[in-house]
């Protein structure tokens, strides 16, 4: 009899686990490139998204890197002024570039 | 696990999530990036899979999954767009709400959609617009995924149709909008909406809460997601907790700017000459993976090897999977499963091969629909902005030893 009480309580927990208790999503620290304008991009990037989706993206042209802060910023609504779109696409291009400007 | 082996495995783990390094010619599209390691960290309800992002959250299966005709949920792919995932929700308060040009605006609970509506299970594919994305050059702009954005499962809840019945369209009803429960970090970013047309919503869609027997897994939309077969995932509204009926389109970034192809008859566009008029990406093209051998197997000589993998398109059905063991030279008939999973499911199929020669062979795969479409080489795929819809020929190399 104890046996099965048991099992059924066993039961019951996996049953639940999902719904029960709070899920959680591990963090992973991304290795991400030191230097200047990390802060900005610190700042600006890791509030809606990992540094994942930076690395992914391979090396790629100063072009490619300012339309992807411009589109940030003209369709998320990233609260970025002139200046921060500046340090963030520089930052970008100088760890993450491919050396070419398009 | 220490913290300091912690740092060590994700370090790992993210210079797996880099992109390969392009020596390839701009404007050829290739094969898709499928030399990605799976990462040492597990998800919630996940096993280790390959990993993009934490938050939001982004991972692909591996390519040697995709052998049978559906995905299991521990291993079915992931993909948000919000960093802010509700980590807690309370089936027993959860609530769907049904509102906009309708007779009286519902609020309806789990336990309605699972005793008071007719229960209907289809099985369908899943697969990201933007899946294979890392075939197309130069770089098309977003998760570089590798070919396993993508799952096929039985899903199982209530129509969407009974739904809107019950509450009762208003005659000038034409558009209907689903959002989820994702949120962004700031309040101006355009939430993750999806609008669609009445009249495009048959009785195949519907509004699930159990994938292959089991509750939704968390990362896949529990409690309650929008299921539309035949449709790429971007629809597939997760954590689907609000639907709004309308009779103006409204404005949306993720309906209006993302996921679309230009609108021409090759989908296609160069990076110099954009094509303004687009579409949204909607339907599904036809398609095959390759799940085993895999690039890692060990493919011995004169042994008897099963190819097995799986094909699929927006719900036409599958005719025949072709499959080539000498570098796209010759073809032949892959066996096909009995197909009971339906026609918006995966067609699981076989080819049996044995090596004669030792060294390098390239294997692949080319589904051809009832309709008559066939995949095409991933050399003649044209290039499109956002890098969706990429179904080559798929290609697997092995080494015969």
């Amino acid at each position: 009899m104890k046996k099965i009480i048991l099992v059924a309580a066993l039961f019951s927990t996996l049953l639940f686990a999902q719904t029960k208790e709070k899920v959680e999503v591990p963090y992973v620290p991304f290795p991400i490139k030191m230097g200047e304008g990390f802060d900005a991009i610190q700042t600006h990037c890791l509030m809606c998204h990992s540094f994942g989706y930076i690395t992914n993206q391979g090396r790629q042209s100063k072009e490619f890197w300012h339309k992807k802060v411009v589109k940030m910023v003209v369709h998320f609504k990233a609260p970025m002024d002139e200046k921060a779109v500046q340090e963030t696409t520089d930052y970008l291009f100088e760890h993450y570039g491919n050396g070419k400007l398009k | 696990m220490e913290r300091r082996e912690f740092f060590k495995k994700a370090a790992v783990v993210a210079g797996a999530a880099a992109v390969g390094t392009s020596t390839a010619k701009a404007g050829v599209t290739e094969q898709p990036i499928d030399d990605r390691q799976v990462s040492p960290i597990a998800f919630p309800e996940k096993r280790p899979l390959i990993m993009y992002s934490d938050r939001p959250p982004l991972l692909e299966t591996p390519r040697d999954v995709f052998t049978s005709a559906l995905t299991p949920n521990d291993q079915f792919f992931v993909r948000w767009h919000m960093p802010d995932i509700p980590t807690h929700i309370d089936p027993d308060t959860f609530t769907i709400s049904v509102n906009g040009l309708v007779d009286k605006e519902m609020k309806i609970s789990l336990n309605d959609l699972k005793t008071d509506f007719e229960q209907v299970e289809v099985t369908a594919v899943l697969q990201c617009g933007g899946n294979s994305r890392s075939a197309f050059k130069p770089i098309a702009g977003g998760i570089q995924w590798g070919s396993g954005a993508m799952g096929c499962a039985r899903w199982k809840g209530v129509r969407l149709r009974d739904v809107l019945d019950r509450a009762g369209l208003h005659k000038d009803a034409v558009w209907v909008g689903f959002n989820g429960s994702e949120k962004s970090a700031y309040y101006e970013t355009p939430e993750f909406i999806r609008e669609l047309e009445l009249s495009e919503l048959d009785d195949h869609v519907i509004l699930a809460y159990e994938m292959n027997g089991e509750d939704l897994p968390y990362l896949n939309g529990y409690p309650l997601r929008l299921v539309i077969p035949g449709y790429y995932s971007d629809s597939w509204i997760k954590m689907l907790s609000n639907i709004t009926v309308t009779n103006k389109y409204r404005k949306l970034f993720f309906m209006d700017v993302a996921y679309r192809v230009p609108d021409n008859e090759t989908e296609s566009e160069t990076p110099e000459k954009r094509f303004s008029k687009t579409k949204p990406i909607k339907k599904m093209n036809v398609k095959s993976i390759i799940g085993y051998p895999t690039k890692d197997s060990i493919i011995t000589h004169k042994s008897h090897v099963v190819i097995r993998g799986v094909a699929w398109d927006s719900g036409h059905g599958i005719k025949d999977v072709m499959v080539s063991v000498d570098g796209g030279k010759t073809w032949e008939k892959a066996l096909l499963d009995d197909g009971k999973q339906g026609r918006y499911g995966y067609r699981a199929f076989r080819y049996t091969f044995k090596p004669t020669e030792f060294g390098k062979v390239t294997l692949m795969s080319k589904a051809i629909s009832k309709l008559g479409e066939e995949q095409p080489f991933a050399k003649d795929i044209k290039w499109n902005h956002g890098g969706y819809k990429y179904n080559g020929i798929d290609e697997v190399t092995v080494e015969v030893v």
